[in-house]
């Protein structure tokens, strides 16, 4: 028979594009929906997918997508969870392919991890309480920033405007174009179009047009005559002081470093974020109101926790988690090995460390190693090389991995830290470290892929420098020592940050969640400061003193992503200048232009439709 | 700019409607001007439809459609809450663009071309209409909604019967219950077109946040809280959502017993607290059946549950009294009598008394819920007839001090802003001794958007009370300490230089006086007086100095003490330092307590004054009623009604006239009241209803209520406002002005029988501040704010603009004095009195509204949980509340509503009938009660 290669346009490569809608589709799925209806979404299609042959797929899976609409018709009884459980079980079981098997393991998964939805939707034909559509990035924003408001102000070019209605949840706005990892842009309905707005981008935008201190904070509240002791001038503490100053009550920060900023001073290179503009930031915080800072005071040394507590109305802690993390392993001591964050917080502090020609070994793929990378390759580096166990390692942002690439780092993935081999010179230093060739295995229960050794004999790699990026915590010995509760170097506080058992002391950011993003600390911050207010009694106001522009509905042209672009890799890799290349008026206007306004049209506009907190 | 309105149609009461409307138009065009917009870049034109308009920017375009006549259908729209744009109904096509537009959220913008009405529209209105009918049940014949339903009307008017499609949400809401347990309001998912008018007129409106959204499946539902656990939902059953429902879904349960085209509607004034709000009697077959609110100025289309449900039940009510009864003196029971005699023995006998005793044996009291007209009468009867000014009404046990306290240190005693202007755009609140969301629910849920839109609020207040949950800040102070607690703020707004110098010194005397009075009230003086924590002190005073714009509300809270006048002099000291009298969003302003006691204390019905707060003891104001009234007048001072009691027992009243009042139920003591009325030789009390005050009449003349004549009620911002008859209950009952003026002209005194109008003209007449009121200016829609000079005049919203009516305000320096009755030994709590949302007054009215005695009709004591545990008492116990003058059960709250060692109880329940206990002991400017302060004890049963 004669023999034919794919035709040009076939079937296949048409429904590629609406296989390309379902995807973003799915990339936009909002916030607030109910977990059952996407299931019918999945069993919908899984079903559409069965090729015809066999009973269990073919059939069984349209009785249980049957039983699903039943269940959120409020047509079904007790009953019918167990029915389709054993359904399913039956079509595992008994499907030929992993067509049918698959779609059968996922239903039979939402009933273990969603059983009080379902639970809900038989007994009182409805979804678990507060379950509402909300705005994406509004939402998924830890600290609730009102993002189509100062993305309309940017359009608008009222720049200052813009950094109002940030500071409103957020003082950071510098900061944070920098370094955002924008957990905002991870549903924005702008990709079911196209792609996501570029958030963080246009909010570095808004401040590279007029500085954070240039724009006057809004006016605080008159003098509470309360006073709140923050410990920690990092990213959560001073957020916390913020707005507590703004609601007028007197506040004083503590900080065991000569200045304030914690982790995204001492944490975050220079070429991330350089650190004038840090300041600009701190600037207008500290404008807020009344605080006052104490540099250079350790919390047990300095000053103890009782005293603060006797002190103070209130006491915000906001440490951070600081410590790097070395590995239990012989020589894991050694002066040439350094956890990444001590070895961040020494170039920040301006130590010299020169690296010229050394081969620098790298553990770990957080953000946290791929700055310590970057910084490694600007000191001069003659090799920076990255290990990690298995690609999930790589918890960095894909640009931040992709930068550092470009900048010469090198990675090899698939290998496990066996031990380091003692320098022969000096029994001071390492001169190598030996890894395990892994491979891959199965997945372990939070879908994360698991691996085990393979059958490669170890290889050595010589190493003039090793930097452990393997995980940080908080120093909290003294606080545990004055019965503030920890766990392995975490301060134990709920998600209002107050610490059950511990009147008036509240916590929030690293110290308490293990090392997190800025936003995140942040976020706890404000949660914090209100929660303060609230414990002392009052319901104080922050007032926003910028209101966004009007809506106007988009066109909806798909149009690409403003992308920020950084300098050449082999210019920037040079100095510590900035990365960054800030975007053109053409390219934010644009940008801002794409934004679809979901405040307004859609969800937004309804009662409790901006955001869920 | 604003073209004539095509709706209009001759109905007075739409006439009247339409004409608010068109003021809130304005006004709030005039708002959006004064604060949005300076520039004339602002103005727009706008081509709509082809005809050009000139607007502002920012309007909307439904908004401005409407107010131009352009009618454009919508579901989902509610003017100044909710512009979601659900029901896409009123899309418009705008040039340039191919999307449609929701033209009630999309502004209007300079050169849009706007075209509201297209075959393309009407298309897709029409396909609208037939997705929304597919998810509703259309049982239209049974549907209560029917004939009011908008969804029913829009289908009529684009002619669609019925609908192709299966609907996408059927199968899911019609297995969803009927929510019906709460006793007025229901809810049907099968009718809901979702248009979130209910979630946004409970949160947004009324903003109770107790209707949210809910989910189930890929639809959005509505959570109404009237299911099973009604009573623990938090909802004030105010029936603001179902006034919102464009459907049969959420509704009045009474909507059930009518259609609404067989109704008349009557508009009309609210006959419960002093708000004013504006809303229709609708009537069938002369019942009324419902209330529907109107667009007032003071309630801007808003009502309280006692406003909708409990303003009709007690006018048809069965016990009403249909005719004159004479108390027959063998038996001790009430006979049934003609008018004639009734008139003729009353007239005769007071005159006897008159005759024997001389005038000032004579008192009479006029009623402050009754209309303007019929206190006219009643102050005229005592003056003319009786020969003395002992006549009073019961502003003298609520706001008396009020009105003797800022007319004393301001120049006149009336709230001095508008309701809307002190809450709608200001900086700061500062509400004192009082609780609006339960005494003056529409004014507190205006304050509650005030405070949702980010208006600061000081709570100065005993208790935790609702609206502390969202107070910046709430001073729980001792009840009693108020003086200490404004001359601690004083001291600090001097101390702390946050005065407005130029204000204190122009306007104002006595400064020197005032400044050194509270040199000595420190914070941590008064924090040790006042049991609060002075940082929180200061903290109010710089707050509330420091507003740019910041009205003190205060109200019983602050005047029902021994120093209730000094109280309420302190108040306007606060605000005359920090220069805040005559501005917009400021003044002080007491929230009046009954409909129409503002109109009472206007209309005369007190002592030392004729109507206008003129005083009897100046000659030229004598000879002027003398002259106008053709009669010589008493130029003696009467007395004050607390001062008619004693006076009774003593023996120097010997009759009585009561006009509506039932002080056996809302007097301190009790005990003491009924032994004035046993002491007195004739008591006539002239009433709808067999209260325990008439029980000891001789003779009871029966009267109409509010909604069975003509007349004006005033409200608390000073605003004459009109009732109008709706209904005439079947009886032998008379128009209460017509039952004076038969005693006048049977006492010899030639009155003229005039009808309510008239009798307005009259008053006009004899009162300058009423000088330009006339019941046509009122029926044409203005709505005036005394004073009000002559013809020409607008009205006064704002009072003392410019300076002070007195010329130089006082700073009278009250040096703070503990309450009368100190809790001791062996009545250790303090008891403070007052009043709950679902009840009112003596409850005359409530009482006779079986949901609201559904949803209150126990009486109860709030304890604080910590004396609560010391005494063994647990939440909803019988407990029992013992002072010096009584002993009486109730129900105990136990909780953290009240500080330790204070307890506090509603005054309306016959079950734990409070004043028995309470503290008769006198203010000594206005002789006003201590309701506030008394000491208890209180024991397990």
């Amino acid at each position: 028979m004669e023999r034919k290669l794919a035709k040009k346009g076939n079937m296949n490569d048409r429904m590629d594009i609406a296989l390309n809608k379902l995807k973003s589709r799915m990339t936009s799925y909002p916030p607030g929906m109910c977990p059952l209806v996407l299931y019918r979404s999945i069993l919908q299609m899984s079903m559409n997918q069965s090729c015809g042959k066999c009973v269990p797929c073919r059939d069984g899976l349209v009785e249980a997508e049957r039983m699903l609409r039943d269940i959120l018709n409020g047509d079904a009884t007790e009953e019918t969870p167990k029915k389709l459980e054993a359904l399913c079980k039956m079509i595992s079981e008994s499907a030929d392919c992993a067509v049918g098997v698959v779609a059968a393991n996922t239903v039979l998964h939402s009933l273990e991890e969603f059983a009080d939805e379902y639970e809900s939707h038989i007994k009182k034909k409805r979804c678990v309480g507060d379950t509402q559509q909300t705005v994406p990035c509004m939402t998924l924003c830890p600290a609730h920033v009102d993002v189509p408001g100062y993305v309309a102000m940017v359009k608008a070019g009222d720049y200052a405007g813009a950094i109002n209605i940030i500071r409103d949840r957020n003082p950071f706005p510098t900061a944070c174009a920098m370094v955002c990892e924008h957990p905002c842009e991870k549903k924005c309905r702008r990709s079911i179009i196209d792609q996501p707005i570029n958030i963080r981008g246009l909010k570095k935008y808004a401040v590279d047009q007029i500085s954070a201190d240039q724009v006057k904070t809004p006016k605080a509240n008159v003098a509470t005559g309360k006073t709140i002791g923050v410990v920690g001038g990092g990213p959560s503490g001073l957020t916390a002081a913020y707005f507590l100053a703004l609601m007028g009550h007197k506040v004083v920060v503590y900080d065991e470093h000569e200045k304030l900023g914690g982790m995204l001073r001492y944490g975050i290179p220079e070429y991330r974020l350089p650190k004038a503009r840090l300041d600009e930031d701190i600037r207008a915080i500290l404008s807020a109101g009344d605080i006052e800072v104490h540099l250079n005071t350790k919390i047990g040394r300095d000053i103890t926790v009782d005293e603060l507590r006797e002190k103070y109305d209130a006491v915000y802690l906001g440490l951070g988690a600081q410590l790097g993390n070395r590995m239990p392993v012989d020589n894991a001591n050694a002066k040439n090995v350094i956890p990444a964050a001590d070895f961040l917080q020494a170039v920040a502090r301006g130590e010299k460390i020169d690296l010229t020609g050394k081969n620098v070994a790298l553990i770990g793929g957080g953000n946290v190693a791929m700055d310590a990378a970057r910084t490694a390759v600007r000191l001069g580096a003659a090799t920076v090389r990255v290990f990690t166990r298995k690609r999930d390692d790589y918890t960095a942002l894909q640009s931040e991995i992709d930068s550092a690439a470009q900048e010469g780092v090198r990675f090899r993935t698939l290998v496990s830290f066996l031990n380091l081999e003692q320098d022969k010179n000096d029994p001071e230093l390492i001169d190598a470290l030996w890894l395990q060739p892994e491979i891959v295995a199965e997945f372990d229960q939070f879908g994360l892929v698991k691996t085990e050794h393979s059958s490669a004999y170890p290889y050595r790699v010589k190493c003039d420098y090793l930097i452990l990026g393997v995980g940080q915590r908080c120093d909290v010995a003294d606080f545990d020592s004055a019965g503030i509760p920890t766990e392995r170097g975490r301060i134990l506080a709920d998600e209002t940050c107050a610490i059950r058992g511990v009147d008036g002391v509240f916590s929030g950011g690293d110290c308490v969640t293990g090392p997190s993003t800025a936003i995140n600390a942040i976020a706890a911050g404000q949660v914090a400061a209100h929660n303060i207010d609230e414990y002392l009694g009052y319901h104080h106001k922050i007032i926003c003193e910028a209101e966004a522009p009007a809506a106007k509905p988009n066109k909806c042209v798909p149009t690409g992503r403003a992308e920020i672009e950084e300098r050449d890799a082999f210019e920037r890799r040079e100095d510590f200048n900035h990365v960054e290349i800030p975007m053109t008026p053409e390219e934010a206007v644009r940008e801002a232009g794409r934004c679809l306004r979901c405040d307004h049209f859609g969800c937004g506009s309804m009662e409790g439709g901006r955001c869920a907190w | 700019m604003v073209k004539e309105n095509k709706r209009a149609n001759s109905s007075d009461s739409a006439r009247i409607d339409i004409q608010l409307k068109a003021q809130r138009l304005e006004h709030e065009i005039e708002q959006a001007e004064r604060h949005d917009h300076d520039s004339a870049d602002d103005l727009i034109h706008v081509t709509i439809n082809g005809t050009e308009y000139m607007s502002i920017k920012g309007v909307k375009i439904l908004n401005f459609c409407r107010e131009n006549g352009i009618e454009i259908p919508t579901l989902c729209h509610m003017k100044d809450y909710s512009d979601i744009g659900s029901c896409r109904l009123c899309m418009v096509e705008i040039e340039g663009y191919e999307k449609l537009f929701a033209a009630c959220r999309t502004k209007l913008e300079d050169g849009m071309v706007i075209t509201t009405e297209s075959e393309k529209l009407t298309e897709y209105r029409k396909e609208m209409l037939r997705l929304l009918l597919s998810n509703h049940t259309v049982d239209c014949m049974n549907c209560p909604k029917n004939g009011g339903c908008q969804l029913q009307e829009l289908c009529n008017q684009y002619e669609i019967k019925d609908t192709p499609y299966a609907g996408s949400r059927r199968k899911i809401e019609d297995k969803l219950p009927k929510l019906a347990d709460n006793p007025y309001i229901s809810y049907d998912p099968s009718k809901c077109i979702h248009c979130q008018r209910c979630i946004s007129a409970c949160n947004r409106a009324a903003v109770n946040h107790t209707l949210k959204s809910g989910r189930t499946g890929v639809f959005h539902t509505v959570e109404a809280p009237f299911g099973p656990d009604w009573k623990e939902t938090g909802c004030e059953s105010c029936g603001n959502c179902a006034a919102a429902c464009p459907t049969g879904a959420l509704t009045l349960k009474r909507k059930e017993k009518y259609h609404e085209w067989s109704t008349k509607k009557v508009l009309t004034t609210c006959p419960h607290c002093a708000t004013g709000c504006q809303f229709y009697l609708l009537v069938k077959d002369n019942q009324i059946v419902d209330v529907e609110p109107a667009n007032g100025p003071s309630n801007r289309g808003l009502l309280c549950v006692k406003g909708r449900s409990g303003s009709f039940d007690f006018v048809s009510s069965p016990d009403r009294i249909k005719t004159p009864l004479i108390k027959n003196k063998t038996t001790g029971e009430f006979e049934p009598a003609s008018w004639d005699e009734a008139i003729s023995l009353v007239a005769g006998k007071f005159m006897e008394l008159k005759e024997k005793y001389g005038g000032d044996s004579l008192a009479g009291f006029a009623c402050s819920r009754s209309a303007n007209e019929d206190i006219y009468m009643v102050q005229k009867m005592v003056r003319t007839c009786f020969g003395t000014n002992n006549t009073d009404n019961c502003a003298r046990v609520c706001h008396s001090a009020t009105v003797a306290g800022l007319a004393k240190t301001l120049g006149s005693g009336a709230m001095t802003n508008p309701i809307y202007d002190i809450t709608h755009d200001v900086d700061c609140i500062l509400l004192v001794g009082s609780n609006p969301e339960e005494a003056h629910p529409v004014v507190g849920m205006q304050i509650r958007q005030a405070v949702q839109r980010g208006t600061r609020l000081i709570v100065v207040d005993p208790r935790s009370i609702g609206l502390t949950k969202e107070a910046d800040i709430h001073l729980k102070l001792r009840p009693g300490t108020n003086v200490a607690f404004a001359n601690g703020m004083m001291h600090v707004m001097i101390k702390e230089d946050l005065i407005d110098h130029n204000y204190v010194e122009n306007f104002t005397e006595d400064f020197d006086k005032l400044k050194e009075l509270v040199k000595d009230y420190t914070p941590e003086k008064v924090g040790e007086i006042c049991h609060i924590d002075p940082d929180k002190l200061i903290e109010a005073a710089r707050m509330y100095a420091t507003a740019k714009k910041a009205p003190i509300i205060y109200c019983l809270g602050v005047t029902e003490h021994s120093t209730g006048t000094e109280g309420v002099m302190s108040m306007s000291n606060m605000a005359l330092l920090c220069g805040k009298v005559g501005r917009s969003g400021c003044g002080v302003n007491p929230l009046r307590g009954q409909n129409n006691v503002q109109g009472a204390c206007d209309m005369g019905a007190q002592p030392t004054d004729y109507p206008g707060y003129q005083k009897v003891d100046k000659p030229e104001v004598r000879e002027k009623f003398e002259k106008a009234w053709n009669v010589k007048l008493s130029e003696k001072p009467g007395l004050k009604a607390t001062e008619v009691f004693p006076a009774a027992i003593e023996g120097k009243i010997k009759g009585l006239y009561i006009f509506g009042e039932d002080p056996i139920v809302t007097d301190p003591d009790t005990e003491h009241i009924k032994k004035a009325l046993e002491s007195l030789e004739f008591f006539v009390v002239q009433e709808l209803f067999m209260t325990e005050t008439a029980k000891y009449a001789d003779v009871i003349l029966p009267g109409r209520s509010y909604a069975e004549k003509e007349g004006t009620f005033t409200n608390t911002e000073r605003r004459v406002q009109r009732i109008r008859t709706a209904v005439t209950v079947p009886g032998d009952m008379r128009l209460d002005t017509d039952i004076l003026i038969d005693l006048m002209n049977a006492m010899g005194y030639p009155q003229p029988h005039l009808t309510a109008s008239e009798i307005m003209d009259e008053i006009a007449s004899v009162t300058p501040s009423f000088g330009g009121i006339s019941f046509a200016r009122l029926d044409a829609g203005e709505t005036l704010q005394w004073p009000c000079k002559d013809k020409e005049h607008k009205g006064t919203p704002i009072m003392h603009v410019g300076k002070p009516a007195r010329g130089r305000a006082l700073l009278y320096p009250a040096e703070y004095r503990p309450s009368q009755e100190l809790p001791d030994e062996q009545y250790p709590y303090v008891l403070t009195t007052g009043r709950i949302l679902y009840q009112y007054n003596a409850a005359a009215m409530t009482s006779r509204a079986p949901g609201l005695m559904e949803i209150a009709g126990e009486g109860f004591i709030e304890v604080n949980y910590k004396d609560a545990d010391r005494l063994g008492i647990k939440n909803g116990e019988r407990i029992r509340v013992s002072s010096r003058r009584g002993s009486i059960t109730a129900t105990a709250r136990v909780g953290r509503k009240v500080s330790e060692g204070e307890t506090w109880m509603p005054f309306h329940f016959p079950d734990s009938p409070v004043n028995q206990l309470t503290n008769a002991a006198l203010d000594e400017f206005a002789r006003i009660p201590e309701y506030k302060v008394c000491a208890v004890n209180i024991a397990k049963m």
